[in-house]
């Protein structure tokens, strides 16, 4: 009855809204504090311009972040969370 | 010998009296006149000469005292009741030639007398003649009756019209001739202009003769002179803005007025006078002229740019009067009464406030007169809601107007508080001070500043309010409107960024480039897609944000359908695969669908958002939904669902059959083939003011908890305090008032996490 006079047809277009988000067990990068989602104090542009890498300790940071900290390490290259070697994970 | 020379004396005198007697010397011959110089002789052997010259004035004073000065003033007893112009002129010209009669009988008497007696002799005057005329002046003219001065002024008047008349008849023939010449006012046919212009030039020369023209005429021509430029200027200058009547004035009273002057006073002998008389009369033009300018001022200004002209006649008018504080007192009432009531739209006062700053610019460079003008203009402008949001609007929208000229000239926005000091003011040269009535608490420079966008910003002295307007608006073009042209978008933003500079809008930038980026995304997964030859179920086309940057959206909770989720979770798995490690939050309450509904065999198509196509989508598999069940499946509040499917009830679509039912409608009356609606704009996409503070209070919130933890019970003001010395020290959180933080733990309670007991609030337990 009803049904057959109805039909929800197709949708022909949907502009749908998303945010996109770090997969991150933080919200905050550990050295300059600001959210991951956002970028590093240098930088204007998130995402693409400002990534993220994680360490094979499982710690991420803005990849500005940790490459200033561990360049401004003498001799040990440390997490500055863990204090463990700071190996880039693959 | 004595006796002779008494005889002598007595013969001499004889002769003289009877010859300055004013009725015997009108037939004065040579032999009178051997006569007299006889006499006066044998007088003057005798020193007795100057009694003479005593007599004569003596005699002359009673004269004028008792017999002409009653018949001159008895011209005019006559019209006391009077109401015919003619009558007064008439008598007017009749009194003169009456008086000039009287003084050539005595003007030849004078003449004998000057001729005989050395000048100069008597220190109190210069000569006879001028004696006289002071006589005249003082005895006949001390006083005068009210009819006499209406005579002098129906004459005067009268004259100026058919002088006018004349000298300009012969230029406008084209126009309509009345029946009444427009100088004599009587019928064309039989016009007197040229007899009334004979006797006028006849009674000036006799009353110049007398001495007295300027006495008599003085305060009458002055009067008709400035009520004729008064009237001239209201009938030619009053409405129009658009020519400049500077130099027409002048002309004209050169040409008109000043040529009527010089027929007056023709014969007088100090001619200077007149051109004394102009720089009084270019002054009282000047004034005149200014304050009906000012007296239109507004709406002057309103007209700017077409007005130019007006403010620059109105600019040398200042230069020359002394009005300046008359204009600016007259224009910001003005502004007060016309522009600062409730009636006036915010964007009305606002274009107005551009075309005074525009045009006082133009008036006064020194900006004072705007200063001072706008002061209460700027101060209602900062108490209406919408003022920001009008001016961005007016920066933003389509098509030009006078701020988005403003804006492309690209001028770096000056703000009132970052002002140099005034010695590195380019050409010292050029300086000029400023007018001394500027405030001298404000720079000169901030004042000079010509840019209206730092105007209107300046209206609330700080960028932030703007750019965030700013970005609120372009929030909304995006994502509510879906019309954004980027092209456009980004152009903007960079005159934007000249003004006010990159920091503020960084935020904006990244938007814009968020858009971007996502266009970037779609077509990079449609491609991925057909080249493993597959195609996605509904065609998505993902804005994908950057949240940190946009301002907080709104929430509501909401799911969808599971073949719309599908989609939305096929889509985020290629965005994983495409930028690692990153991931999506769809806000599926946001966004735009493009539906095709199938009804009685006829095709309807709308744009709505995602959830009332959810809600319309349900009632594929079932007609009738009741609404607490329908807000079960949809997982979305009730209220929520009620408002949305108002939507589709407008449309005709669903009815509610019985309340809390709604059911689908069998046949859709409005039956248009391509129905395209875009769902209500009033649902803005971004969270309301009133969320966004609740949500800065949460922050508030773990503290109180912290503190009732510790010290069990506080009372309100213990909190606030707390609070102040805590939590309200950093920069990114904001104060907290009283009240609200009353309010707020109001709403506390009733979500049952407070308790509220004596005057203190404790944690529920």
């Amino acid at each position: 009855m009803l049904l057959d006079q109805f039909n929800f047809h197709y949708i022909s277009g949907w502009t749908a809204v998303a945010s996109w988000r770090w997969i991150a067990n933080d919200e905050n990068c550990g050295i300059c504090r600001m959210p991951f989602d956002g970028c590093c104090p240098d930088c204007k542009l998130p995402g693409d311009d400002c990534p993220l890498v994680w360490g094979q300790c499982s710690h991420c940071f803005h990849i500005h972040c940790i490459v200033k900290w561990l360049n401004s390490q003498q001799v040990h290259q440390l997490c500055p969370m863990c204090r463990q070697e700071w190996k880039f994970k693959e | 010998m004595m006796e002779s020379s008494d005889e002598l004396l007595s013969k001499a005198w004889t002769v003289i009296s009877e010859q300055l007697k004013p009725s015997a010397s009108q037939n004065e011959d040579q032999l009178n006149r051997k006569e007299f110089c006889e006499a006066w002789q044998t007088l003057e052997a005798n020193n007795l000469d100057y009694i003479v010259e005593e007599w004569f004035i003596e005699t002359l004073q009673q004269d004028l005292r008792h017999r002409i000065g009653p018949l001159f003033w008895n011209f005019f007893k006559e019209l006391e009741n009077q109401t015919e112009n003619s009558a007064y002129i008439q008598k007017f010209v009749e009194s003169v030639n009456y008086l000039y009669e009287i003084t050539r009988e005595y003007r030849s008497c004078i003449n004998l007398l000057e001729s005989v007696s050395p000048l100069g002799e008597t220190a109190t005057s210069k000569n006879i003649s001028s004696l006289i005329i002071t006589f005249y002046k003082a005895i006949i003219f001390y006083t005068y009756p009210e009819t006499f001065l209406t005579s002098v002024g129906k004459y005067y008047s009268e004259a100026f019209r058919v002088f006018h008349h004349i000298n300009t008849e012969s230029h406008d023939s084209g126009e309509e001739k009345s029946p009444l010449c427009d100088g004599c006012q009587i019928d064309v046919s039989t016009c007197t202009c040229q007899e009334i212009m004979e006797t006028f030039h006849s009674v000036n020369k006799k009353l110049d003769d007398i001495g007295v023209l300027e006495k008599v005429s003085g305060a009458a021509v002055t009067s008709i002179v400035h009520s004729q430029i008064e009237s001239y200027i209201n009938t030619n200058c009053k409405g129009n803005f658009e020519t400049s009547y500077f130099e027409h004035l002048e002309k004209w009273l050169d040409t008109k007025v000043l040529g009527w002057l010089n027929s007056i006073y023709a014969g007088e002998k100090s001619h200077n006078s007149i051109s004394a008389f102009r720089g009084r009369l270019l002054h009282f033009l000047f004034e005149t002229y200014a304050n009906a300018r000012i007296e239109q001022l507004f709406m002057i200004v309103i007209d700017y740019p077409e007005s130019e002209p007006a403010i620059l006649d109105l600019k040398t008018c200042l230069e020359k009067t002394n009005l300046r504080s008359q204009l600016m007192s007259s224009l910001r009432k003005a502004l007060e009464d016309r522009l600062l009531h409730p009636g006036v739209n915010t964007t009305v006062i606002l274009s107005a406030y551009i075309s005074a700053i525009r045009s006082l610019r133009v008036l006064d460079p020194a900006g004072v007169i705007l200063e001072f003008v706008s002061e209460p203009v700027r101060k209602y402008l900062r108490s209406r809601e919408d003022t920001v949001r009008c001016i961005v609007l007016c920066l933003t929208e389509e098509g030009s107007n006078e701020l988005l000229d403003e804006l492309w000239k690209g001028q770096p926005l000056v703000l009132e508080d970052d002002t140099c000091s005034d010695e590195d003011e380019g050409d010292w040269e050029t300086w000029m001070p400023d007018p001394v009535d500027a405030d001298p608490s404000t720079t000169s420079k901030s004042r000079r500043a010509s840019d209206i966008i730092s105007m209107l910003v300046n209206i609330y002295g700080s960028k932030e309010l703007f750019v965030n307007e700013y970005r609120t608006l372009l929030t909304d073009r995006i994502l509510n409107q879906f019309n954004c042209d980027m092209d456009r978008e980004l152009r903007y933003l960079e005159m934007l960024k000249l003004r006010f500079g990159e920091s503020q809008l960084h935020y904006c930038e990244v938007m814009l480039k968020d858009v971007a980026d996502s266009k970037r995304i779609n077509s990079r997964i449609v491609q991925e897609m057909a080249l493993v030859e597959q195609k996605m179920d509904i065609d998505i086309n993902a804005l994908i944000l950057s949240a940190h940057f946009w301002p907080p959206l709104r929430e509501e909770k909401i799911t969808l359908p599971k073949e719309m989720q599908k989609s939305l979770e096929e889509y985020t798995k290629k965005f994983e695969a495409l930028k690692g490690n990153r991931t999506l939050n769809w806000k599926p309450h946001l966004g735009m669908m493009k539906i095709e509904i199938e009804h009685n065999g006829t095709n309807l198509s709308f744009s709505v958002s995602p959830v009332h196509a959810a809600i319309i989508m349900q009632f594929q598999n079932k007609a009738r939904w009741d609404v607490e069940e329908l807000s079960g499946v949809l997982q979305m509040s009730v209220s929520a669902l009620r408002r949305k499917i108002t939507y589709w009830q407008t449309q005709g679509l669903l009815k509610e059959e019985v309340p809390d039912t709604f059911v689908l409608v069998d046949e859709v009356k409005g039956q248009g083939h391509e129905v395209v609606m875009v769902e209500d704009e009033s649902e803005s996409a971004m969270a309301s003011a009133q969320q966004q503070r609740e949500e800065e209070l949460q922050v508030f919130w773990t503290y109180i908890v912290g503190m009732l933890t510790n010290l069990e019970s506080l009372p309100l003001e213990r909190i606030h305090t707390m609070l102040r010395m805590f939590a309200m020290q950093g920069p990114s959180t904001g104060e907290v008032s009283l009240p609200e933080l009353k309010g707020f733990l109001d709403r506390k309670i009733r979500e049952q996490k407070l308790v509220y007991y004596s005057g203190v609030y404790r944690l529920a337990k």
